[in-house]
C-alpha cells in the first residue's frame, strides 16, 4: 500500500478532516472509520453526497488484499462475475480523475482534482488507500478489459488473412500492439507510473496485473494449451510485454512504429525459440522410443 | 444416466421459483419508482449469484486435480500396454479400451480448464514422468501388478469423484433452496463427473476380474499406490 502523501485539501475545513481522519483511521483500523471522519465534516465547502455508507466498501475492495479477485480461479459463463476491483465512489473518482492524468500525472493533485469533479471532497481520495497507485491500476484493469471488445473488432467471426484464419500468434501480436496502444493518451506520463509501479510495496500488484494481462491476451487469442507451455508462454509474453512498454515511454517514431517493430521481432524470437525447444523435445522422445523398441526387438521384456 | 433423472426434477424446481420471484419483483419494481435500481439489482441476482470466493477456488482446483489425474492415467496405461500386451496378448482389446476412455477423460478435462480459463498444474513434467515411471514398474512386474496398479489408482479416484460430486450437489442445492438458478455449466460438469466416475469404477471391475488380488504382495503395492495418489491429489489441489 503506498501511503497517500499529500491530497492537497483546497480548505482549512477540508485540512481539519483529513487529521480527523487520520486520527479516526489510527484509532480504528475498522471499516467505519472513513464514514465518522466523514460525518463530521460539517463546515466543508460542498456537502458531501451520501456516498459513504458504500464508499467504506473500499476498505475491503482496495489493493491486493481483497479474496473475490482472486489470481485466474474458474471463470463461469452462467453466472454473473463477482464484483470488480472498484467500486462505485472509487469508479467515480477514478474515472474523472483519470481524465487528468495527461496534465497533472499519476499524482495526488489529479486525484483531488478528480474527486472534486466527481462531486466528492478532496479529502475523499483519502479512500483510496493506495492513492496514486489506485490510479495506476485503474489505467492497467480498464486498458485490459477493453481488450474484450476490441478482440471482436479485430477479429470479427471468419476473419481471415491470406484466406487463412488467423493464426492465435497473430493475435496475439495484434492484441498486444493493441493493448500498448492504449497507454499512447498518458505515454508521456508512463515512465513515471512504472517508476512507482517498480517501487516494492506496489510490485506484488503490478506484477499480479501483468501476468492477468498475458492470461487475457493469450485466452482472447485462443489459445487454449493445458500443459506446461501454459506457464512458459504466459511469463515470456509478460516479459516481452514489458519490454515493449518500457521501449514506448521513449520512441519518438512517428505511430510508435519502432514500438511496433520492436515487439515484432521479440514476439518472432520467443516463437523461434518455443520451436526449437518442441524439437528438441520431439527429438529427444523420438530416440527414446526408438531404443526401447529396439530393446524390446532384441527380446527384453520391457 | 441415473444423473439426469436425479437432476432434472430439481432443475425444474428451481426453473419455477426463479420464474415466480421474477414475476413478483417485476410487479414490484412497475409501482414503486425511488427504489426501483435496487429493486433491479436485486431481480438480476435473483436469477443468478455470483459465485463465491470458496466456490471459485473448489470449481478451479477441482478441474485442476482432474486433468492431472488423467494426464496420469493416459500415461499409465500407455506404459502398461506394451509389457503387459506382449506377454498376454488376449489383454490388448481390454487394454486399448482402457485407454481410449481415460484419453477421452483428459481431453474433456483439456477443454474445461482451457475455457473456464483455470491455471494447470504446475507440476506437469512431475506428474508425467511419475505417471509414466509408475505404469511402466507395474507392467513389468506383471499383468497382476498391473491390474493391481489400477484397481489402487481407481480406488482413489472414484472416492475423489464421488467427494467432488458431492460437494457440486451441495452447491446446486443450496442455490436452489435459496431460490436461485442455476447455470447449465454445472448441472452438465454433474452429468459428466458422474459419468467418468462410473468409467473409472469400471475399469476397477476390470482390474479385480484380471486377478488384481493376485499380485505379490499385494498389501504392500496397493498401500503405496493409493497413498501415492492421495498425496498426488492432494498437491495437485494447490500447485
Amino acid at each position: 500500500m503506498l501511503p497517500l502523501s499529500s491530497p492537497y485539501p483546497a480548505t482549512a475545513a477540508a485540512r481539519r478532516t483529513l487529521v480527523h481522519h487520520s486520527i479516526s483511521l489510527l484509532q480504528s483500523t475498522g471499516p467505519f472509520a472513513a464514514t465518522r471522519s466523514l460525518s463530521s465534516s460539517a463546515g466543508a465547502p460542498r456537502p458531501p453526497r451520501p456516498l459513504l455508507s458504500r464508499a467504506r466498501l473500499c476498505w475491503t475492495a482496495n489493493g491486493s488484499g481483497p479474496a473475490h479477485h482472486r489470481f485466474r480461479a474458474y471463470h463461469s459463463y452462467d453466472h454473473p462475475a463477482p464484483a470488480g476491483p472498484f467500486n462505485e465512489a472509487e469508479e467515480a473518482i477514478l474515472a474523472a480523475a483519470y481524465r487528468q492524468v495527461p496534465e497533472h500525472g499519476f499524482s495526488p493533485e489529479a486525484l483531488a482534482i478528480g474527486a472534486r469533479e466527481a462531486g466528492y471532497l478532496d479529502i475523499s481520495t483519502n479512500l483510496l488507500a493506495d492513492g496514486p497507485f489506485s490510479l495506476i491500476r485503474w489505467h492497467l484493469v480498464k486498458q485490459r478489459e477493453a481488450l474484450a471488445a476490441r478482440k471482436t473488432v479485430l477479429f470479427p467471426d471468419g476473419a481471415t488473412i491470406d484466406n487463412k484464419p488467423v493464426s492465435v500468434s497473430a493475435k496475439v501480436e495484434a492484441l498486444t500492439w493493441e493493448r500498448l496502444l492504449g497507454n499512447v493518451d498518458i505515454v508521456g506520463r508512463w515512465q513515471e507510473a512504472l517508476a512507482m509501479m517498480a517501487q516494492p510495496s506496489c510490485v506484488p500488484a503490478s506484477l499480479k496485473e501483468l501476468a492477468t494481462l498475458a492470461d487475457e491476451i493469450l485466452f482472447l487469442a485462443g489459445d487454449v494449451a493445458v500443459d506446461s507451455t501454459w506457464y512458459t508462454k504466459r511469463a515470456s509474453l509478460s516479459a516481452i510485454y514489458v519490454g515493449a512498454d518500457l521501449f514506448m515511454t521513449t520512441d519518438q517514431s512517428p505511430g510508435f512504429q519502432h514500438t511496433h517493430m520492436f515487439l515484432r521481432r521479440r514476439l518472432t524470437e520467443a516463437t523461434d525459440v518455443g520451436n526449437a525447444a518442441g524439437s528438441v523435445r520431439e527429438w529427444i522422445s523420438f530416440t527414446a522410443s526408438a531404443g526401447i523398441n529396439m530393446l524390446r526387438s532384441k527380446g527384453m521384456r520391457i | 444416466m441415473h444423473a439426469n433423472i436425479s437432476t432434472s426434477p430439481a432443475a425444474a424446481r428451481g426453473f419455477l421459483q426463479w420464474a415466480a420471484c421474477n414475476k413478483t419483483t417485476g410487479s414490484g419494481s412497475g409501482s414503486g419508482s425511488g427504489s426501483s435500481t435496487y429493486n433491479e439489482g436485486r431481480t438480476q441476482s435473483k436469477k443468478r449469484i455470483p459465485l463465491t470466493v470458496a466456490q471459485r477456488e473448489f470449481l478451479s482446483s477441482a478441474l485442476r486435480v482432474n486433468q492431472a489425474g488423467e494426464l496420469a492415467a493416459t500415461l499409465i496405461y500407455t506404459a502398461q500396454t506394451p509389457p503387459v500386451v506382449s506377454r498376454e496378448p488376449h489383454l490388448r482389446p481390454l487394454m486399448r479400451h482402457m485407454y481410449e476412455q481415460e484419453a477421452a477423460h483428459f481431453s474433456t478435462f483439456n477443454a474445461l480448464i482451457a475455457k473456464h480459463r483455470v491455471r494447470p498444474t504446475a507440476l506437469y513434467p512431475v506428474w508425467s514422468l511419475l505417471a509414466s515411471g509408475l505404469g511402466w514398474t507395474t507392467g513389468v512386474m506383471g499383468r497382476e501388478a498391473a491390474m493391481a496398479c489400477t484397481e489402487a489408482v481407481e480406488t482413489e479416484i472414484g472416492d475423489h469423484y464421488n467427494a467432488q460430486i458431492r460437494r457440486l450437489l451441495e452447491m446446486v442445492t443450496e442455490w436452489e433452496t435459496q431460490g436461485y438458478d442455476v447455470g447449465g455449466e454445472f448441472k452438465d460438469l454433474v452429468v459428466t463427473l458422474r459419468r467418468i466416475r462410473d468409467e473409472e469404477l469400471e475399469h476397477l471391475d476390470h482390474a479385480v476380474e484380471h486377478d488384481a488380488k493376485k499380485a505379490e504382495p499385494y498389501w504392500l503395492l496397493t498401500g503405496v499406490i493409493r497413498a501415492g495418489c492421495r498425496g498426488a491429489i492432494w498437491v495437485s489441489e494447490r500447485v
